[in-house]
């Protein structure tokens, strides 16, 4: 039992660096997501077509290779991001692919008689937008935006292979050095899966949050 | 526009795409007075009415506006001109459309204090005066969700109020109701009626229309087929048109199951 207590300190530590990143990440995809959901609804249409194919690029190509082409790829033109800032780049680039799809639902499905009530009361397209149709569409994105912080911190299970210290990483060195594979990988699994537990938690609370008007 | 007349609608057309909603529709609201419209489901009382404060637009015609012109088919009046209309226009919505997110007295302010910079405080204070007026003071910190469908109404007839518009527009305010749940919007709307608002109505109630409006407008197959003064049309109508569809609202019993002429005797023959 031994060896679980040796490296729980060195799992945690990449248990917090991991949910730094993914918090940070985060909040930085649900931003530009948001924009970029507006420019590809409301934009002009180049602005439109740009957006649309990032988005289709993000979903279609292999997560690991998207991580490689920034992290590897780049290093042809000379440039080096260290393990964290290609990880940051690539879950931000990532998480705003999927974000702005989330986001666009959520604005999709806001009955257009509130965008009239709003027009109707003399609210500019901007403040309607801030006050009456972002807010609701935030709470309609909130069950999958949950599923999708999930997936984000799973996403930086490949973090391991660019050397960013995370949970994973730790848990592989621990392997390599003392072939304890079982016990080590559930350790690992067992740190993922209490903080997706907790972010389902977090998600079930604003969820019921928003039930009060829902 | 004669200093008497708020809105002057001339000869108004609209089509969405190939399907023509209305044509050559033509009315005048003269301040303070009430114009209810009525006639059948789909003769486009609802596209005419949302000409008015410009949720839609129009393909053909002219709309005087409280000292505005837009001519259809063309330019669409700019931002400015919108919103002066619409703040000085209130609508209220067959459907409410109260924001969900916002609990009553949010809903209410949130366009004083967006779009007129009303103080927070005073904006506060308006609000509740509306409320009492419509007898919901103490529904000031529900959201709408919580409301049954005749007191949300009434929120919304003060959320369109709390603009002190010079115009309001219902477009059937009780036909999503149930029935014990109308009278209490329709008196909110007469008081509105006796205090001298200028009003246009779109309005399934006839009885309620006689009683409010002073001219009535009949809208069917694609245009006006009949106005005047309330009275005049809702008791001697003088188009055939205006009549059988008077005639049908008041008496429905009377009107033939459609499918009926369909239906075989027992047995298959005729
Ligand atoms: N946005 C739209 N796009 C296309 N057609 C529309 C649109 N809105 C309304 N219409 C059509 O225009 C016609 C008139 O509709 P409108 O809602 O104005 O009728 P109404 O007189 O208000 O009927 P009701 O009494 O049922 O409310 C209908 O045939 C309807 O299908
Ligand atoms: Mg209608």
């Amino acid at each position: 039992m031994h060896i679980a207590l040796e490296y729980a300190g060195t799992i945690g530590v990449g248990g917090l660096k991991d949910v730094a990143l993914t918090v940070v990440s985060l909040i930085l995809s649900i931003i530009l997501g948001t924009l970029f959901a507006l420019g590809r609804l409301y934009g002009p249409w180049p602005v439109r077509t740009l957006i649309y194919w990032y988005v289709e690029i993000i979903r279609g190509l292999p997560a690991i290779l998207q991580l490689f082409i920034i992290y590897f790829g780049f290093t042809q033109w000379g440039i080096n991001f260290s393990p964290l800032t290609a990880a940051l780049i690539w879950l931000v680039a990532y998480g705003t692919g999927y974000a702005v799809e989330i986001f666009r639902s959520g604005i999709m499905e806001i009955p257009t008689g509130q965008r009239e009530a709003a027009a109707a009361l003399g609210l500019s397209s901007r403040t309607t937008m801030i006050r009456v149709v972002v807010p609701q569409a935030y709470a309609i994105m909130l069950p999958p935006l949950t599923s999708f912080v999930v997936l984000q911190l799973k996403n930086t299970t490949l973090l391991y292979l660019i050397g960013f210290a995370d949970i994973m990483y730790e848990a592989r060195l621990g392997v390599d050095a003392t072939n304890h594979a079982a016990i080590l990988y559930f350790m690992a699994a067992l740190a993922y899966l209490i903080l997706s537990l907790i972010i389902g938690r977090v998600g079930v609370r604003l969820e019921r949050n928003v039930a009060a008007y829902r | 526009m004669s200093n008497d007349v708020v809105i002057r609608a001339d000869r108004l057309s609209k089509r969405f795409g190939t399907l023509t909603v209305f044509e050559d529709v033509s009315i005048e609201v003269k301040k303070r007075e009430v114009v209810a419209i009525i006639g059948p489901s789909g003769a486009g009382k609802s596209t005419f009415i949302r000409c008015i404060n410009y949720l839609h637009t129009f393909n053909q015609g002219t709309l005087e506006i409280l000292g505005h012109t837009i001519v259809g088919g063309h330019n669409h009046p700019s931002k400015d001109v919108l919103q002066d209309i619409r703040t000085r226009v209130g609508m209220v919505f067959q459907t409410f459309n109260l924001f969900p997110h916002l609990n009553v007295i949010e809903n209410i302010t949130l366009a004083p204090v967006e779009v007129k910079k009303v103080p927070r405080a005073q904006a506060n204070a308006r609000a509740m005066e509306l409320l009492e007026m419509v007898g919901l003071p103490h529904k000031a910190e529900m959201y709408p969700k919580r409301l049954s469908g005749g007191e949300q109404q009434r929120v919304a007839i003060c959320r369109a109020l709390a603009m002190e518009p010079e115009v309001m527009l219902f477009d059937e305010p009780t036909s999503m109701l149930d029935p014990e749940l109308v009278g209490e919007v329709l008196a909110a709307i007469r008081r509105l009626a006796k205090e001298g608002m200028t009003m246009v109505l779109v309005t399934h109630e006839m009885q309620f229309a006689k009683e409010v409006a002073d001219t009535v407008v009949i809208m069917a197959d694609h245009g006006v087929v009949e106005k005047g003064p309330a009275r005049e049309v809702l008791e001697s109508p003088r188009t055939e048109r205006a009549q059988s569809f008077l005639h049908r609202v008041l008496n429905p019993e009377e009107v033939p199951d459609p499918l009926e002429q369909e239906v075989l005797p027992i047995g298959g023959r005729r």
